[in-house]
């Protein structure tokens, strides 16, 4: 009875089968010795069912079961019958001993040369994580790479503890086999303790591999992220899942189509809008910044360098129509991609803004432009009336950066905003460096970045919405924008990691460097006042989930973050008294 | 009923003036309960004015033409149920939390701070429920985190 229970949790617990084979002829010489308290070094698992294996000699006995196995497989049945009989075995508790003992009675029957060549991947301190690839060569070459390589990546130091925080405390303990075309049996033991920083330094070992075009390294730690994630679970399953397929079309050269369908990113960013503050904060604090700046204006004019569904004007033309004094005319010029469809999204959106506008009573007037890339638009093109009489400002939210995939195009379009002469320039960029020319540098920069934003993610979809009513839960919802808002995040670590020259469009800098950019452009910098800072602190107090993210200011800047890492900036800018082309700019 | 001094009878239904005034003083639970009773108190605390009373009786004086905009987006008890009253209770939490200063004056801007992130939220909400068709029911989904149990 017991014997039968503990024999099926075996079975569940060995996916392999390894016992299958002997179950019948072993009964008999089973001892189980259920006293067995846990020793600090055996495995507790193993322990709790009477098996007595220490996790250092995990690995070993798992290749020795495997071994075993595969022996008992090619052998015919009565071949091991004499086991059960003859053979004196050690006490099966002692599962090391126990597997040895069987294995050196049937070691004439089969030949260990498959195992010879391997590829060992060795784990720092405990050995709990071994991976073995067995090759079917002729050339009996062992290629190791020991930890060394490893601790020779740079940037080890940044998996601190958030690395320790998706240590899930699920203790699933799979074996797994893995068979490719010149079968082989690489056997992958998880012990999901250590497998969250595995996963890591397996990600940066196949970014390093890619990085020395070492690709066929690279192809097999690519499949092995895909083993470890699966155990993972959360926030880190994703991330590692996504860039596992990023570098995977890096590593196979399968590029993503560039001919992403526009309304789809539209989509996808909305349920992002929903999913997280990061995009309301963006547009709270930089609609702060350009009513700041359009006090005492009468006309004003924004232009939105990528108008999407207009999420962020409505909020701002609520606060004109509501300022001290009515509201001044407004403005809005919208640029954005060509839709492959020809319909004019940018009309459909000017349309509603419109009717909105009407409704709360401001006098609104909207124009679009239809653009492949800001560069191709310059100041007389947009329609610029005289500073006297119109206020402009500038609008961009996640979109300067693609500038950085052309030589050329940032210039010419911080000139042209120069020649537009506006009151103020809002900008917002992810606070990240993923622009680097080095492969390896980007690739664990953006690790950490998303490793991160996944993480927030995952608290905010984790608490059920309740409908306003309170009453009905409605999970459905929440769930689905959580998914898009990852597919929408996953795109973007596709770009980073995949993509090069022109197409890579994801370059994101920090907000140091774009201080840089601006400032030797001819720009200074405008203070984001303590309204936005509270009105941001006040907007992410209302999120569920909302103590991770922090609100911080720096040096004028406001910048939006998870814990400790700032994820998203906004600044603001003005010309340079001294600088462009605007003639006779009104001194604010 | 009440039997006042004098002898007459006192029916608060026959009195709505003192109905009102008294409704004006309730928070916005006890104007649901309110609601339960019977219909002529009901179709009195459905009256946006009441709910105008709520969501600006500690900002004073509110912004001007406010009252234009708010009726446009929906009206005073909407703006009330689906921003105001959410907002004005995590931030409640949210500020026990922090050392606030809770000083006359301090409390006046950060009310009318609050108000003035409610009612762009407001904004928001109608935007994406008449433009861009988000989420059935009483709030558009980018509100949604409004309705989450905070610190679940």
């Amino acid at each position: 009875m017991k014997r039968d229970r503990d024999r099926e949790r075996e079975k569940k617990f060995f996916n392999g089968g390894v016992f299958n084979g002997g179950s019948s002829g072993k009964g008999k010489i089973w001892e189980e010795d259920e006293e067995e308290t846990p020793d600090a070094g055996m495995d507790e698992l193993l322990a709790v069912l009477g098996y007595k294996v220490k996790s250092s000699d995990m690995a070993d006995v798992a290749q020795k079961l495997e071994q075993l196995e595969m022996a008992m497989g090619t052998t015919m049945e009565d071949g091991i019958t004499h086991l059960s009989t003859d053979t004196v075995h050690k006490n099966p508790s002692d599962m090391a001993g126990w597997v040895q003992s069987m294995l050196s009675s049937i070691s004439t029957n089969f030949d260990m040369c498959n195992q010879e060549n391997e590829l060992v991947l060795s784990g720092c301190g405990s050995s709990s994580s071994i991976i073995d690839f067995s090759r079917n060569e002729q050339n009996h070459q062992t290629t190791t790479i020991s930890d060394d390589d490893l601790r020779a990546i740079p940037g080890g130091a940044v998996f601190n503890s958030d690395s320790n925080k998706r240590h899930r405390s699920s203790s699933s303990f799979s074996t797994s086999m893995l068979t490719d075309s010149s079968a082989a049996r690489p056997v992958v033991l998880v012990d999901s303790q250590e497998t969250g920083v595995r996963l890591v330094h397996t990600l940066m070992a196949c970014a390093e591999a890619v990085q020395q075009e070492n690709l066929t390294l690279a192809d097999q730690l690519v499949r092995h992220i895909g083993i470890l994630a699966v155990s993972q679970s959360g926030a880190m399953r994703k991330v590692a899942t996504y860039f596992a397929e990023a570098l995977a079309r890096r590593i196979y050269k399968i590029y993503p189509q560039d001919s992403i369908e526009s309304s789809y990113t539209d989509v996808l960013q909305m349920h992002f809008y929903e999913t997280c503050p990061y995009l309301k904060f963006a547009h709270f604090t930089a609609n702060q910044a350009i009513l700041e700046a359009f006090t005492g204006c009468n006309k004003v004019h924004v232009i939105d360098f990528s108008l999407k569904q207009g999420m962020q004007w409505p909020a701002l033309m609520q606060a004109l129509a509501l300022r001290p004094g009515g509201p001044p005319a407004f403005r809005l010029t919208g640029i954005g991609p060509p839709q492959p469809d020809n319909t004019d999204a940018l009309q459909q959106v000017g349309w509603k803004l419109a009717q909105l506008a009407e409704t709360i009573g401001v006098e609104f007037e909207f124009r679009g432009f239809v653009a492949n890339s800001l560069a191709d638009l310059d100041a007389t093109i947009l329609d610029i009336r005289p500073s006297e009489t119109e206020a402009v400002a500038i609008n961009s939210v996640f979109e300067l950066h693609r500038l950085l995939s052309r030589p050329g195009a940032i210039e010419k379009v911080l000139n042209s905003i120069k020649q537009i002469n506006p009151k103020i320039v809002t900008l917002v960029e992810q606070e990240a460096n993923h622009n680097a020319g080095v492969f390896i540098d980007r690739f664990n920069e953006a690790l950490h970045y998303y490793s991160t934003m996944f993480d927030s993610l995952e608290s905010s979809g984790s608490s059920s919405s309740a409908s306003p009513t309170g009453i009905l839960p409605q999970p459905p919802v929440n769930n689905q924008d959580l998914v898009m808002s990852e597919v929408y995040l996953g795109r973007q670590i596709c770009n980073v990691v995949a993509c090069e020259g022109s197409d890579r469009v994801e370059r994101h800098e920090t907000l140091n460097q774009w201080r840089v950019r601006m400032n030797s452009s001819g720009f200074d910098p405008v203070h984001l006042g303590s309204n936005a800072f509270k009105q941001a602190s006040m907007l992410l107090a209302l999120f569920a989930g909302g103590d991770g993210y922090r609100v911080e200011e720096n040096d004028g800047c406001l910048m939006l973050g998870w814990h400790t890492r700032p994820l998203i900036a906004t600044s603001a800018w003005k010309l340079s008294p001294d600088s462009g082309t605007g003639a006779g700019e009104i001194e604010l | 009923m009440v039997q006042l001094e004098n002898g007459t009878n006192f029916f608060i239904n026959d009195n709505v003036d003192v109905l009102i005034v008294i409704l004006q003083r309730l928070d916005g639970g006890s104007l649901g309960v309110a609601a339960c009773v019977c219909k002529l108190w009901c179709s009195i605390t459905r009256n946006d004015s009441l709910w105008e009373h709520l969501c600006f009786r500690h900002v004073s004086p509110p912004p001007e033409g406010v009252r234009t905009v708010v009726l446009a987006l929906g009206g005073y008890r909407r703006l009330y149920m689906v921003c105001v009253k959410q907002v004005l209770d995590r931030l409640r939490k949210w500020k026990k939390g922090t050392a606030f200063n809770e000083s006359e004056v301090m409390r006046r801007v950060w009310m009318q701070h609050e108000v003035e992130l409610s009612l762009s939220l407001f904004c928001v909400d109608y935007y994406e429920r008449v433009f861009l068709g988000g989420g059935g029911g009483a709030a558009a989904s980018s509100l949604m985190f409004l309705c989450n149990a905070v610190n679940v």
